[in-house]
């Protein structure tokens, strides 16, 4: 290495620096010490003590941890597909040449805008079985509305309520969209391929590195949940909609049982890290990337 | 380029001057020989104000006397905030928590004994209530002193029995006065109930669930208890525990869960106008002696309510007490036990003084925890937060001039023999979780009150004696 070479490196160092440091200090750090807590007992007033992988022989036995994660695999079942189709097909008649596109896109963009308490908010009078939008226009149509945060229905409803904020997705298929060459679709339209068939041999596939991005992406906020079900349920009633993030929430600040919260957090990490894994393996089969 | 790029580290330079001549900066200077107290409170509005006042007085006499001053900060989440400070090292003098937590906080070492420090001050058993002055006891040590409290008595509205005394006194009942035994106020719930031709609740009697705030301690009306500290085991699924969410399952039973459900979905907030005591929903509730002051507050704004609000007078304190409690159209009366002969049962509890352990004054800090304790200035904070006295004298003008007329009422179930507060368990957040949990199904009609006890108490008894073998390895099974 030539001093030009070592200058150049310490110069590059100094500029990344602030990140490095940054980084070591508020996440390596953070996260080196979280595996570490996670074999311990650590009530937070006091120091860590090592307690082995008991906390992860706990967990397997514990009963709420388990309601968390078939809870949490319950809503995301219905969630993820319901919000991936609702933004892709939006961002398919969003990117019609028609009138009053922009206004269209502004409307379906909006309600990602409002922060998560507010429309959760707005959502429990939306879902209020007395009161509620919902119940309101099915006793108009002579339907007698379900409890939509009830024990049967809190879930789909939650998970219904997710779709309305797809906006950032439909943004990112939009984007996605624009890199659709025109010329393949005129090729295929002059090979005689209807609507569906340019939808289906030519648009999805092409876009198929954009509906991946948002795949992934959608399973780790599945999986992370927790602000909306807090504000609107609580995790209730009786657990219904008491999510594996809400647990983690309550072990960590509620119970101060950081290293029991500290396990689950590294569970949820493998869980998200093999979700990700299927999905990437799947993905060679699904994903078309353009040369 | 070279020009641009000095001009903005020349206007980098100026901003950061402008911050140092003219930023912020501390405005009063504290005298050296001045103890600064740090005082956290996890109260935030008016009541946060009020306790202001308190350590405003405290810094202008007793403070300045003995060159102590308090500085009060109210924050909400303070139980996690203090637990972090305490853990960084960095605690405050004094915090403000509830009784429920003094046993969480003491097994885990956070707050320190105060037992010496009250003997010091002549502060004893004597000072205040028998069930406040225990809430704050754990393990036989004394880890809180007691701020301001509340127990639960029975409101009731007047004037809808009053308007419904027809029907009272066709089921037998006197409309003049409240429910004494549990089986009374079943009846009187049950002759005060509107329903529709849809079986919708347009108006409810009575409700364990409206609204809500203490139907985990039902059981007390009932003989029983949550912890047998003897045993050292839980007891969620004693036979009195059973009766007692057997007869919150009668209500759903007796009205339908689901028309329940429906009346507690559109009932209005607790500090709204829609309060549906206050808009004559529910005819009678498990509530504090603070609701007077919500009422004053909220029926001035709700001109349309005609049902609580004083209908004569505004609440003018220097009118006779007799007149004043006519002037309401509610009232208070200990809520009703199952048991035969236990008069004034009630269930307490207290918002808590502590001194965190690692705090650096802990001697100026108590001083502040004394004069609270004086009957004054107790009486002062306790008028103005609407709430019943802890400490065992009380003065006469307390009585009279308090804002809700009934607060003689509080003050003697709160003296009584069967009054009783949370148990005394580090595993207080987990026990409230369960029992949550056990409530809302047991009321909403998804589990058996039996069968939801029984697991509630598996799991917790599980959990608790995990924490026990993990004390034990601590070697810190004692605080």
């Amino acid at each position: 290495m030539t001093r030009t070479d070592l200058r150049n490196l310490v110069k590059g160092l100094a500029f990344v620096s602030p990140w490095l440091i940054g980084f070591s200090i508020f996440l390596a750090t953070p996260i080196g010490l979280s595996f570490y807590y996670s074999l311990c007992d650590y009530p937070l007033a006091r120091p860590p003590m090592y307690i082995g992988a008991q906390n992860y022989r706990w967990l397997l036995h514990d009963p709420l941890f388990w309601r968390g994660m078939r809870n949490t695999a319950y809503y995301a079942a219905m969630a993820l597909p319901a919000g991936m189709l609702v933004s892709l097909g939006l961002a398919l008649l969003l990117n019609a040449k028609v009138w009053g596109q922009g206004l269209f896109r502004t409307i379906i963009f909006l309600p990602s805008l409002i922060p998560a308490v507010a429309s959760a908010m707005l959502w429990l009078w939306v879902f209020n079985s007395k009161l509620g939008l919902f119940n309101h226009l099915l006793g108009k149509i002579g339907i007698a509305g379900p409890q939509w945060l009830g024990a049967d229905w809190a879930m789909p409803s939650l998970a219904l309520m997710s779709v309305w904020g797809v906006g950032n997705t439909v943004v990112i298929y939009l984007a996605g969209l624009q890199d659709v060459p025109a010329d393949l679709l005129e090729a295929a339209e002059i090979d005689g391929a209807g609507r569906w068939r340019k939808l289906w041999s030519v648009t999805i596939p092409l876009l198929s590195p954009v509906i991946f991005f948002n795949l992934i992406m959608a399973l780790i906020g599945m999986v992370q949940t927790l602000t909306v079900p807090y504000i609107m349920t609580g995790g209730g009633p009786n657990n219904a909609t008491y999510f594996y993030t809400m647990y983690l929430y309550d072990n960590a600040f509620r119970y101060v049982h950081m290293g029991y919260a500290s396990a689950m957090a590294w569970i949820q990490l493998l869980v998200i890290l093999s979700l990700t894994g299927i999905a990437f393996w799947s993905g060679r089969r699904w994903v078309h990337y353009q040369s | 380029m070279i020009l641009f790029k000095r001009l903005i580290l020349a206007l980098q330079l100026l901003t950061a001057a402008w911050f140092l001549l003219f930023g912020a900066r501390q405005t009063q200077t504290i005298p050296s020989n001045v103890i600064v107290v740090e005082y956290w409170e996890k109260w935030v509005g008016a009541e946060a104000d009020q306790m202001r006042l308190i350590v405003d007085d405290f810094n202008r006499t007793v403070g300045t006397d003995k060159h102590i001053r308090v500085r009060y900060l109210s924050m909400s989440k303070l139980d996690q905030k203090l637990l972090i400070a305490s853990a960084a090292s960095v605690p405050p003098d004094i915090a403000g928590l509830w009784d429920p937590q003094t046993a969480e906080f003491a097994s885990l070492g956070a707050v320190e004994p105060l037992d010496e420090l009250a003997a010091r001050h002549g502060i004893d058993a004597r000072t205040y209530k028998t069930v406040y002055w225990d809430a704050c006891h754990y393990q036989g040590k004394l880890w809180a002193l007691p701020n301001t409290p509340a127990c639960v008595a029975l409101l009731y509205n007047k004037a809808i029995f009053r308007s419904s005394a027809e029907k009272l006194r066709a089921a037998g009942l006197d409309p003049q006065r409240p429910p004494r035994t549990l089986d009374e106020l079943d009846r009187y719930a049950k002759a005060l109930d509107v329903i529709d031709s849809a079986g919708r609740i347009r108006r409810a009697g009575y409700l364990p669930m409206e609204p809500g705030w203490y139907v985990d301690f039902t059981p007390v009306w009932f003989g029983g208890s949550l912890f047998d500290a003897k045993t050292d085991r839980f007891t969620l699924d004693s036979p009195q525990n059973v009766a007692a969410f057997e007869w919150i399952a009668s209500y759903s039973k007796r009205l339908g869960s689901t028309a329940m459900v429906e009346f507690h979905d559109a009932a209005g907030g607790f500090d709204s106008p829609q309060n549906s005591f206050l808009t004559g929903e529910v005819a009678m509730e498990q509530q504090g002696p603070w609701m007077a002051n919500y009422f004053y507050r909220l029926t001035h704004q709700t001109p349309w309510v005609s049902t609580i609000a004083e209908t004569k007078v505004p609440h003018e304190r220097e009118n006779e007490l007799a007149d004043r409690r006519d002037n309401c159209d509610w009232a208070a009366a200990p809520f009703p036990s199952a048991l035969p002969h236990a008069e004034n049962v009630t269930i307490c509890s207290v918002d808590t003084l502590v001194i965190p352990r690692g705090a650096r004054h802990p001697d100026a800090a108590f001083e502040f925890m004394a004069y609270l304790a004086r009957q004054d200035v107790m009486e002062k904070l306790c008028t103005l937060h609407c709430k019943s006295s802890p400490l065992r004298e009380v003065s006469p003008e307390f009585l009279t001039h308090h804002p809700n007329p009934y607060i003689s009422v509080f003050e003697a179930i709160s003296a009584s023999p069967n009054a009783r507060f949370a148990p005394q368990t580090p595993m207080w957040e987990q026990l409230k979780k369960e029992l949550d949990d056990a409530t809302q199904s047991v009321s909403r009609l998804d589990a058996d009150p039996r069968a939801a006890l029984a697991s509630a108490q598996e799991r917790l008894q599980g959990k608790w004696d995990r924490q026990r073998r993990i004390d034990t390895l601590r070697g810190s099974a004692q605080p």
